[in-house]
C-alpha cells in the first residue's frame, strides 16, 4: 500500500456525514482496551505471576505446620485471602497509576476525553481481576485441602456461604484500597509505598489507641469482614471502608477529571 | 479545520499564553513557531482539552475537542513521543490505538510499514530512539484516518532523511484535504514544510499569515563594490541598514515602505554602483523569527523596567 492511500483523510473536510465520526466509543470497547492494558506489560505479568506464587507458597504453611495452624477449611482459605491481600492491591495500583507514571494519559485522554469513562473501565478491570484472583485463591485452597486429604490428615470441613462471602469481600476490599490509592495519587511508587506503610503505621497507632484500631486500622476491620464478625462491628467496618476506599476513590476521580496534563 | 480564539492561560501569576487565536484551513499546513517556552505546547494542550484555558475557546472540525464522540477518528494528536509505555511493543501500542478508534487491526501492520518501523514493530518502545518514537507517534495519529493532525515538535529526533519523509507525508495529507497544525522551534524545518505560519513569543502571537507573505516582508539584500558610498547614500536617504559580509547590506522593507525600486533610485541618484539587489533568501524566516522575538523580548524588558 502506498503512503498516498494510507494518509488520506477518510472523509473530505466538509463532509460531516454521521457514522464513524459521530459514533462514540462504546463502554464495552473501553473496558476491553483497559483489560488489555492491565495485563499486557512485562511488569503486570510478573506481578500476577508473583501473586500466584505467593498464594501457592503461603498455602504450604497450613500443610507444613499442622500442629500450630488450625486444620479447618476456613483456616486454609484464610491463607489464600492473606496472600491475595498482599500483592493484589499492587496490581490495581498499577492499573490506575501506570498511565500517569508512563505519561500515556496524554494519549489515553485524547482518545477518550470523557475521563470518568476511562477510570470507570479501569475500576471495573480491577474488580474483574479481584474476582479472578479470588477464584484462583479458592482453587489453590482446594488443591491444598486435596493434598492434606491425600496425606491422610483430618481437616474439619467447616466451610459455609458466610465464610465464602467474607473471603470474597476481604479480597475485594483490599484490592479496592489499592484502586482508591492509585486513583488518588497518580504515582505508582508513592501509592505502593503508602499501601504498605499506612497499614503498618495505623496498626502501630492501634496499639496505643483502641479507637484507631477499631475504626481506622483496616487490618482489624477487614479481619472482621474475613471472619464474618459483622455483629457489633458494622459501623466500624463501614467507617474504615469510607475512609480508605470511598472517600479517596471519589477524590481521585475528581482529581483525574480536573487535572491538567503536561 | 481548527479554530481557536483568544486562548489565554496563566499558571499562578505567570501568564503562559495570551490571547492566541489560530485558524487552520483544510488543505493547509500551519506552522506554530516559537522559541522554547513560548507557550506552543500549552496552546496545543488547550486545543485538545488536556489543559483548560482561563479564557477563550477552540473547536476542531466544528466542535470543542472534548465533545468529539470518538476524537481519533477526527483528529490525530502527537504531543509527546516520549509519553509511550516503555514496556509495550510498537505493534501493541498501535493495536490499542486501533482498538479505541474502532478500526480493523490489520491497519496496524500497514502503518508500521508506512512509518518505516515494520522490522522494529515487535521491539519494546523502551528500546526505541526518539526518532523511532516520533515515527510510531505519527503512525498512531493516522490510525483513525483523521481529517486533522495536531503535532507538537514532530521533527525532534528525526534525522534529515526522516524530516524529508515526514514533510512528504504531511504535504500529501494536506493535499488530500487534511488540516495540519504542527509546532516547531526548528526554523528551517518549518520553512520547508508549512503554508501558513503563526509565530508566538512569550505567549503572544507576534506574526501570522501565509508563509510567502511573511517571507516577502522581511528584508532586501544589497551588494556594492563601494560599500562606503552605498552606506552614505542609504544614510542620506534615511534608510536603516545593517552591513553584512562581502560588501553586502541588509535593509528591512518596513511593510513595503522600502522597495527595490526605492533602493535603486537612491543608488542611481548618488552614483553608487549596485551589483546585487534582491529579496533576502538565506535565513529569511530566521531573521523574521529573531527580529520578532527579540523585539518582543526587548519590549517586555522595557515594560518591566
Amino acid at each position: 500500500m502506498t503512503s498516498t492511500t494510507m494518509t488520506r483523510p477518510v472523509r473530505s473536510a466538509d463532509d460531516h456525514s454521521p457514522g464513524a465520526t459521530l459514533a462514540g466509543i462504546p463502554f464495552s470497547r473501553l473496558f476491553r482496551v483497559e483489560c488489555g492494558k492491565a495485563t499486557d506489560t512485562r511488569a503486570s505479568r510478573w506481578l500476577l505471576a508473583a501473586v500466584a506464587a505467593l498464594t501457592v507458597g503461603l498455602m504450604l504453611a497450613p500443610l507444613l505446620a499442622p500442629s500450630s495452624i488450625e486444620q479447618t477449611y476456613t483456616s486454609y482459605l484464610s491463607f489464600a485471602a492473606i496472600a491475595l491481600s498482599i500483592l493484589m492491591p499492587v496490581v490495581s495500583i498499577l492499573t490506575l497509576t501506570s498511565e500517569w507514571s508512563q505519561r500515556t494519559v496524554l494519549t489515553t485522554f485524547t482518545q477518550e476525553p470523557r475521563r470518568t469513562r476511562v477510570i470507570s473501565a479501569k475500576v471495573l478491570v480491577s474488580l474483574l481481576l479481584a474476582g479472578a484472583a479470588a477464584v484462583f485463591g479458592g482453587m489453590v485452597t482446594a488443591a491444598g485441602l486435596a493434598v492434606a486429604a491425600a496425606s491422610g490428615r483430618e481437616v474439619e470441613a467447616n466451610l459455609n456461604a458466610g465464610v465464602v462471602v467474607g473471603y470474597l469481600l476481604f479480597v475485594l476490599l483490599n484490592v479496592f484500597m489499592g484502586v482508591a490509592l492509585g486513583a488518588l495519587l497518580h504515582n505508582t511508587a508513592a501509592a505502593i509505598v503508602l499501601s504498605f506503610a499506612l497499614p503498618i503505621a495505623f496498626g502501630m497507632l492501634g496499639f496505643a489507641l483502641k479507637s484507631v484500631a477499631e475504626w481506622i486500622d483496616t487490618s482489624t476491620t477487614f479481619d472482621w469482614v474475613l471472619n464474618g464478625q459483622w455483629s457489633g462491628h458494622t459501623a466500624q467496618i463501614l467507617v474504615s471502608v469510607a475512609l480508605w476506599i470511598a472517600i479517596p476513590l471519589a477524590a481521585g476521580v475528581l482529581r483525574t477529571v480536573r487535572r491538567e496534563i503536561n | 479545520m481548527i479554530t481557536s480564539s483568544n486562548l489565554t492561560k496563566s499558571y499562578g501569576r505567570v501568564p503562559v499564553v495570551r490571547d492566541v487565536s489560530l485558524h487552520c484551513e483544510p488543505g493547509t499546513i500551519t506552522g506554530f513557531l516559537g522559541p522554547n517556552g513560548a507557550g506552543k505546547s500549552t496552546t496545543l494542550r488547550m486545543i485538545v482539552g488536556l489543559a483548560r484555558p482561563d479564557h477563550g475557546s477552540s473547536t476542531v472540525s466544528g466542535r470543542p475537542f472534548v465533545e468529539l464522540p470518538n476524537p481519533t477518528r477526527v483528529v490525530g494528536t502527537l504531543l509527546d513521543p516520549s509519553a509511550m509505555h516503555a514496556g509495550r511493543t510498537g505493534r501493541a501500542t498501535l493495536r490499542i490505538a486501533a482498538q479505541v478508534a474502532g478500526v480493523p487491526s490489520d491497519r496496524v501492520a500497514e502503518l508500521l510499514e508506512l512509518v518505516g518501523l515494520a522490522d522494529a514493530g515487535d521491539k519494546r518502545v523502551g528500546g526505541y530512539s526518539l526518532g523511532m518514537r516520533q515515527r510510531l507517534g505519527i503512525a498512531q495519529t493516522l490510525v483513525g484516518q483523521p481529517q486533522v493532525l495536531i503535532l507538537d515538535e514532530p521533527a525532534n529526533g528525526l534525522d534529515p532523511e526522516g524530516i524529508a519523509w515526514m514533510r512528504g507525508l504531511l504535504r500529501d495529507f494536506a493535499d488530500r484535504g487534511g488540516t495540519v497544525l504542527l509546532s516547531s522551534h526548528l526554523l528551517h524545518e518549518v520553512q520547508a514544510t508549512v503554508d501558513h505560519l503563526v509565530v508566538i513569543s512569550q505567549g503572544s502571537v507576534v506574526a501570522s499569515g501565509p508563509l510567502a507573505e511573511l517571507l516577502a516582508s522581511a528584508s532586501l539584500m544589497l551588494r556594492s563594490p563601494d560599500p562606503e558610498a552605498l552606506a552614505r547614500a542609504l544614510a542620506s536617504a534615511g534608510i536603516d541598514f545593517r552591513p553584512g559580509p562581502d560588501q553586502t547590506f541588509t535593509v528591512d522593507v518596513l511593510d513595503g515602505r522600502v522597495t527595490p525600486e526605492l533602493i535603486a533610485r537612491v543608488a542611481s541618484e548618488q552614483h553608487v554602483l549596485l551589483t546585487e539587489l534582491r529579496q533576502s533568501d538565506s535565513g529569511g524566516l530566521e531573521q523574521l523569527f529573531f527580529t520578532l522575538t527579540a523585539a518582543k523580548a526587548a519590549h517586555s524588558q522595557e515594560a518591566a523596567a
